[in-house]
C-alpha cells in the first residue's frame, strides 16, 4: 500500500486567511475604518510585570464626569494603573487627558465599573495580584478605597475575573471574582488553583459579607452574570484556564437569592468542555432572545449556541460549537507572516458597522514569548454577515495589531454613534483607534438610570425592534478579559429611519414599547418616557 | 534523622542489589519482599544505626551526598507536569521525550557502575557516551542533576512561562541540595560530566526526523484520502481538519529496526453493507457506547489520558512506573533501567503504530456509525484527530505492559494511582497485562476504536516490547 496523504505547506494567503465560511462565494460586509490615535489622543500606558502579570492587563470604560463620554482606566500591572479623561468633542478626534483620579495603584490586573452604592457615581471594582479593591466614586473622576466603607474583603489573591449582578429583592450587587494560581506555588503550580468568591451583600444591604467560596474553581479568567435561559435569574457563567486545573472544566452556577450556589451539571444537561477559557463575549445572534457566548482560547475558540430550543418551558444548558461553520475559530494569524497558532484574550460582540448584526473583536497575544504560538498574533475584526457567518476584516479595517493584545474596549469615545477601539498591550502601549469611516449606517444608543439601587440596570434586555427584527442586548456586568464597561449601550441600525424600543428590566418588568428615531441617545428610566439625550455641544 | 533513614535505605538496596544480580531479580515473590517487608527491615535497620552514631564522631553522615533516586524521581515528576502543559506534547511526541530522557539517565549512571552495561550500540545509531575520568571524583546525585536538567530544559525549552518557572525552581532547589555537602571540585567535575552526557544524547536525537513539531504537530495543508474508508477529520477545531504527525511512522526507531517491524493484520474490508464484518465492528462500539455500564464508563474516562488535560497514555505509563518504583524502595540502577526501557518501548510503540495508522488511513467509528446506523450518535471520549487504526493506545499499553512485567516480575499486582489528583479515583489491577488490555478496551467503551483496533494495537505492542526487553543493561 502506498501512503493515501499528500501533505505540503501552504501558500499563506491562499490557505491560512480561509475559513469555511469564506470558502463560499458571499457579500462582503461594510468594512469600517480604524485609524489609530494613540499618540495624537495623548494615551501612554502600558501593562508591565512578569510572571504574575501573564494573563491580565484591562481597561475599563465608563464615564465619570457625567458628560456621557466614555472615560478610560488603564491597568498597569507593576506599574501603577492609569486614568484618561475623555476630552474628544462629539464627532471630533479622539482626545484624553491624564487625570489624577485616585486610581494610580500598583499591582492591577483589570476594572470594571459599577455603581454600587446606586448614588448615580460609577464605582469602579480593581481586581489585582493582591487585595482586591472597591473604588468609591466621589464625582468628577475622583474615587476612594472603600472596602472598609463596604466591607469588602479584598483577599489577597491573584485575581483575573469579575462578574456582578443584583439578586432578586436584593439593594446590594453581589460580585463574583475569579482566581488565579496560588501565586507562592513555584515549583508545581499546576493543580493550585485558588477559590473564586462570592462576595453577597451583608445583611444591612449597605455592604458584603464576608465572601463565599465557589469551590470548586478552576484558574478562572473570565465570569459572566448571563440569563442563559431567560428564566429571569441570570446563572454565572465561569470559563477557566485547563493549563492549571485537575478535574476542571467551563462552569455555570445556579445562583438564586437566599440559596447556596450550585452548580449545573450532566444532569442538568451541562457537558464538559475543557479549554484554555480566557474570555467570554456574549450577544444574541440569531434573533432567537436566548444569549450565545464567544469563549477565548488558545488555539481554536468556541462560539456556542443552545442545542434545543423547546417551544414550551426553558431550555438545558446544552451547547454546540459552532465556530467553524460561523467561520470564528479565528485559530491562526489571517495577516502577517506568522503560521503558529493564535492566543485570544478579550472578546466582545459590537456592531462595528451599524449594519444592525453585531461583529466579534478578538485581541490576540502570545502569554509570554511562547514558541509554539504566534507571537505576531494580530488583533481579529470579524464582521456578520447576514447568513451568520464571519467576515475577517481587521486588516482591511485597520485594528490588525501584532502587538501582545490583552484587554480591551468597543466604545463610541466621540460620540457618533460609531464605535473606537481601545486595546491593553502587555509589555508595550496600550493603543486607540478612531472609527473614521464615512459610510456606515444608522445607530442607536441607550443607557438605563433607574432611580434606587441597581441603577444601571444590570441584568435587564433592551430590545430594539427594527425592520421586523427583534434585536436584544443584555445588560451585564462582567466578561471580557478584566476589561468592562458601563454606560451606552450601541445598536446598529442600517438603514433603518424608524423603529421602537423598549427595556425589560431585572425583576423582569416589561417597560412598554417606545418609539426611537435613529442617530439618537436616549436615556431610559423605568415607567417614564425614554429621554433624548445630546451632549453639550462644544462643551468641551 | 533523614540522614540515618537514607543509609538504612542504603543497606536495604545493597542487599537488594546483591540479591537481584544472582537469583532473585526476576522474582515477583522478591519484589513483593521489597515492596513491603523491606520497609520493616530498613525501619529496623535505620533503628540500629541511630544507636551506633550516636557515639560516631560529628561528620561521618553529613559525608553522604544527595540521593541521585531523588534527583531522578523530582525530575521524573516533573517532566510529566511538562508534558501535562506543553502544548506540542502530543502522545507520540511525550513518547519520544520519555525515550531520550530516559536513556539520559541511564547514560549518566550506567558510565560509573560495572553493574550496568550502555545502550550504546544497541539502540539504532547510538554511539557511545562520554566516559568518566577514572583518576576524577564523581557524585551520582550531581551527574543525574545536570543531565537531566540540560536534556529536560532542551526537550521542554518550548514550555509555557510557569513550566519555565517550575524548571528553574527545580534546577535550584536540587542544585541547592546536590551542592550541600560536595567540594567545588566533584562538584564542577560531575555537573560537566552530566552535561556532556545529556548533550550526546541530545546531538543523537536530532536525526531522528521527530525533533521538529510544528503548528502542535498538524500539517499546514491535508488532502484527504479519496476511499470511503479514508480517514476524515470528526471535530469542528480548525487546527485539527489535518492529521497529527502523519510523518511519525518514518521516524528512527530506538530499539527495533524501523515503523515497519512490527505491523499489524489487516483491518476487516470496508463495506457499509449491514452485517458484514465491517459493519458489525462498527455496530459494537454503537452498542458499547449506547448501553454503557458505569464502571465501563469510569474505565474510558480513567485511560482517556488527553493530551493537556493528562500526562498523556504514555506519560501515564511513565506514572505507573514511578508510583511503584518508589513504592518498592528500587534502587537507582533499577529506576534508570526501566525508565530507559520504558520510554524506549513508548516511543518504539507510537512509531510503529502510527506507521500502520498512516498506512491504512481507516476512517473512526464516529464518521462510519454517522453515515451508516446513526446520524447523532456521539461517542464518549473526544475522537483523537488521525486515523483509527490501529489503536495506540493499545500498542503503547501492550509495549509498557512487556517491559513493566519484565522488569517486575509476572503477576506484579498494583493500584494505579496516576489521576488520583484529578478525581478519576484508584483503579486496581492484578497484573500489568490487565491493566494493558483494560487499557485497550477503554477506547471501545469510549466509542473511538473498533475491537480490532484494539486487538492488533496489544499485539503490535507486544512485538514492540519484545524488542527493548532484548536490549541489555544488566551485565551477566
Amino acid at each position: 500500500m502506498t501512503r493515501p496523504f499528500a501533505f505540503s505547506f501552504c501558500a499563506l494567503a491562499a490557505f491560512c486567511s480561509m475559513s469555511p465560511a469564506l470558502a463560499q462565494n458571499q457579500q462582503t460586509p461594510t468594512i469600517p475604518t480604524f485609524v489609530e490615535v494613540t499618540d495624537a489622543a495623548d494615551i501612554d500606558s502600558v501593562f508591565e510585570g512578569e510572571w504574575e502579570y501573564m494573563v491580565g492587563g484591562g481597561v475599563a470604560v465608563f464615564d465619570c464626569d457625567d458628560d456621557g463620554f466614555p472615560d478610560i482606566f488603564l491597568a498597569g500591572g507593576t506599574a501603577p494603573a492609569r486614568f484618561y479623561r475623555n476630552k474628544s468633542a462629539q464627532g471630533g478626534n479622539l482626545t484624553f487627558s491624564p487625570h489624577e483620579s485616585g486610581l494610580e495603584i500598583e499591582a492591577v490586573s483589570g476594572a470594571y465599573p459599577i455603581d454600587i452604592d446606586g448614588d448615580g457615581i460609577v464605582d469602579l471594582v480593581l481586581l489585582r495580584v493582591g487585595e482586591n479593591i472597591v473604588m468609591r466614586g466621589l464625582g468628577n473622576c475622583r474615587f476612594e478605597n472603600a472596602n472598609s466603607q463596604w466591607a469588602f474583603d479584598g483577599g489577597d489573591a491573584w485575581s483575573s475575573a469579575f462578574a456582578a449582578i443584583w439578586e432578586h429583592g436584593a439593594d446590594w450587587p453581589t460580585i463574583a471574582i475569579g482566581n488565579y494560581i496560588d501565586r507562592n506555588e513555584p515549583m508545581f503550580p499546576w493543580g493550585s488553583c485558588t477559590d473564586n468568591w462570592l462576595h453577597r451583600p451583608d445583611e444591612t444591604g449597605s455592604g458584603f459579607a464576608p465572601p463565599l467560596a465557589l469551590t470548586p474553581s478552576y484558574c478562572t479568567l473570565s465570569m459572566l452574570f448571563t440569563d442563559w435561559d431567560r428564566s429571569g435569574t441570570p446563572s454565572l457563567r465561569v470559563s477557566n484556564d485547563r493549563e492549571y486545573y485537575r478535574g476542571g472544566q467551563e462552569q455555570l452556577w445556579r445562583i438564586e437569592a437566599g440559596q447556596a450556589p450550585r452548580l449545573y451539571d450532566e444532569n442538568d444537561g451541562w457537558q464538559q468542555l475543557r479549554i484554555w477559557g480566557m474570555g467570554i463575549a456574549s450577544y444574541d445572534l440569531d434573533f432567537n432572545s436566548y444569549p450565545d457566548y464567544f469563549l477565548t482560547s488558545m488555539t481554536d475558540n468556541r462560539l456556542q449556541v443552545l442545542t434545543e430550543i423547546p417551544e414550551n418551558g426553558l431550555p438545558w444548558p446544552t451547547y454546540r460549537d459552532v465556530a467553524y461553520a460561523r467561520g470564528v475559530t479565528a485559530h491562526r494569524p489571517y495577516t502577517g507572516d506568522e503560521v503558529r497558532p493564535s492566543t485570544a484574550w478579550h472578546a466582545q460582540f459590537e456592531d462595528v458597522n451599524n449594519d444592525g448584526l453585531a461583529d466579534l473583536f478578538i485581541a490576540k497575544g502570545n502569554v509570554w514569548e511562547m514558541p509554539d504560538f504566534a507571537i505576531e498574533d494580530p488583533n481579529n475584526l470579524l464582521l456578520q454577515r447576514e447568513d451568520g457567518s464571519f467576515f475577517e476584516a481587521g486588516d482591511h479595517a485597520g485594528v490588525a495589531s501584532f502587538l501582545t493584545a490583552r484587554g480591551g474596549a468597543l466604545a463610541d469615545f466621540n460620540l457618533n454613534g460609531q464605535l473606537d477601539l481601545v486595546v491593553v498591550n502587555r509589555h508595550d502601549r496600550a493603543q486607540i483607534w478612531q472609527n473614521t469611516s464615512t459610510d456606515l449606517g444608522n445607530w442607536l444608543q441607550i443607557r438605563l438610570a433607574q432611580p434606587g439601587p441597581n441603577r444601571n440596570g444590570i441584568g435587564a434586555w433592551i430590545e430594539v425592534e427594527r425592520n421586523g427584527v427583534t434585536m436584544r442586548r443584555e445588560v451585564f456586568a462582567g466578561g471580557g478579559h478584566v476589561s468592562g464597561q458601563a454606560g451606552w449601550w450601541h445598536f446598529g441600525l442600517g438603514d433603518t429611519q424608524s423603529g421602537r424600543m423598549r427595556v425589560i428590566w431585572p425583576d423582569g418588568y416589561e417597560d412598554s414599547w417606545q418609539d426611537f428615531s435613529p442617530n439618537s441617545f436616549y436615556t431610559y428610566s423605568r415607567d417614564s418616557a425614554a429621554a433624548p439625550w445630546l451632549p453639550e455641544p462644544l462643551k468641551k | 534523622m533523614g540522614g540515618v533513614f537514607r543509609l538504612a535505605s542504603s543497606f536495604v538496596r545493597l542487599f537488594k542489589r546483591s540479591a537481584q544480580k544472582h537469583t532473585l531479580r526476576r522474582n515477583p515473590a522478591w519484589n513483593r519482599l521489597c515492596g513491603s517487608h523491606m520497609r520493616q527491615y530498613r525501619d529496623l535497620l535505620a533503628a540500629m544505626i541511630v544507636a551506633t552514631v550516636l557515639f560516631q564522631p560529628m561528620g561521618a553522615a553529613a559525608q553522604a551526598g544527595a540521593n541521585p533516586q531523588d534527583v531522578l524521581f523530582n525530575w521524573n515528576r516533573m517532566v510529566l507536569e511538562l508534558v501535562r502543559h506543553t502544548p506540542t506534547y502530543s502522545p507520540p511526541v511525550a513518547s519520544r521525550s520519555f525515550a531520550y530522557l530516559g536513556v539520559t539517565a541511564y547514560e549518566a549512571v550506567a558510565s560509573g557502575t560495572d553493574e550496568l552495561k550502555s545502550l550504546a550500540g544497541q539502540l539504532n545509531e547510538l554511539s557511545l557516551p562520554p566516559q568518566r575520568d577514572p583518576n576524577a571524583h564523581y557524585d551520582e546525585a550531581a551527574i543525574l542533576h545536570a543531565a537531566l536538567t540540560h536534556g529536560v530544559r532542551n526537550f521542554f525549552g518550548n514550555t509555557g512561562p510557569t513550566g519555565q518557572r517550575a524548571m528553574n525552581a527545580m534546577e535550584s532547589q536540587i542544585e541547592t541540595m546536590v551542592s550541600a555537602s560536595l567540594d567545588e571540585q566533584t562538584l564542577a567535575t560531575s555537573i560537566a560530566y552530566g552535561e556532556a552526557v545529556a548533550a550526546h544524547i541530545l546531538e543523537w536525537s536530532l536525526t531522528d526526523g521527530g525533533a521538529l513539531v510544528e503548528n502542535l504537530g498538524f500539517p499546514y495543508e491535508f488532502e484527504p484520502g479519496s476511499s470511503p474508508q479514508s480517514w476524515v477529520p470528526t471535530s469542528t477545531i480548525g487546527l485539527q481538519q489535518a492529521p497529527l504527525l502523519p510523518n511519525w511512522g518514518d521516524n528512527r526507531t530506538f530499539a527495533m529496526p524501523n515503523g515497519a517491524t512490527c505491523p499489524v493484520v489487516e483491518p476487516p474490508v470496508y463495506d457499509a453493507q449491514a452485517g458484514s464484518e465491517f459493519y458489525t465492528e462498527a455496530m459494537e462500539v454503537y452498542e458499547a457506547v449506547q448501553a454503557i455500564e458505569p464502571d465501563e464508563e469510569a474505565i474510558a474516562r480513567f485511560w482517556s489520558d488527553d493530551p493537556m488535560l493528562s500526562p498523556t497514555p504514555p506519560g501515564h505509563w511513565i506514572a505507573i512506573a514511578l508510583q511503584l518504583l518508589r513504592e518498592t524502595d528500587a534502587e537507582l540502577h533499577d529506576s534508570v533501567d526501566l525508565f530507559a526501557r520504558l520510554g524506549i518501548s513508548l516511543a518504539d510503540s507510537f512509531i510503529g503504530c502510527w506507521h500502520e495508522k498512516y498506512l491504512y488511513d481507516l476512517l473512526r467509528p464516529v464518521t462510519y456509525i454517522n453515515l451508516h446506523i446513526d446520524p447523532d450518535w456521539r461517542p464518549i471520549l473526544i475522537t483523537p484527530p488521525f486515523p483509527e487504526y490501529p489503536s495506540g493506545h493499545s500498542t503503547q499499553s501492550g509495549a509498557a505492559a512487556a517491559v513493566l512485567e519484565a522488569h517486575f516480575g509476572p503477576g506484579f499486582a498494583f493500584s494505579d494511582k496516576t489521576h488520583e489528583r484529578d478525581g478519576l479515583g484508584v483503579r486496581s489491577y492484578q497484573d500489568f497485562w490487565h491493566a494493558a488490555e483494560e487499557a485497550a478496551i477503554s477506547r471501545l467503551y469510549g466509542g473511538i476504536h473498533y475491537r480490532v483496533a484494539i486487538e492488533s494495537g496489544l499485539d503490535q505492542g507486544r512485538c514492540v516490547g519484545a524488542f527493548t526487553n532484548a536490549l541489555v543493561t544488566w551485565e551477566r
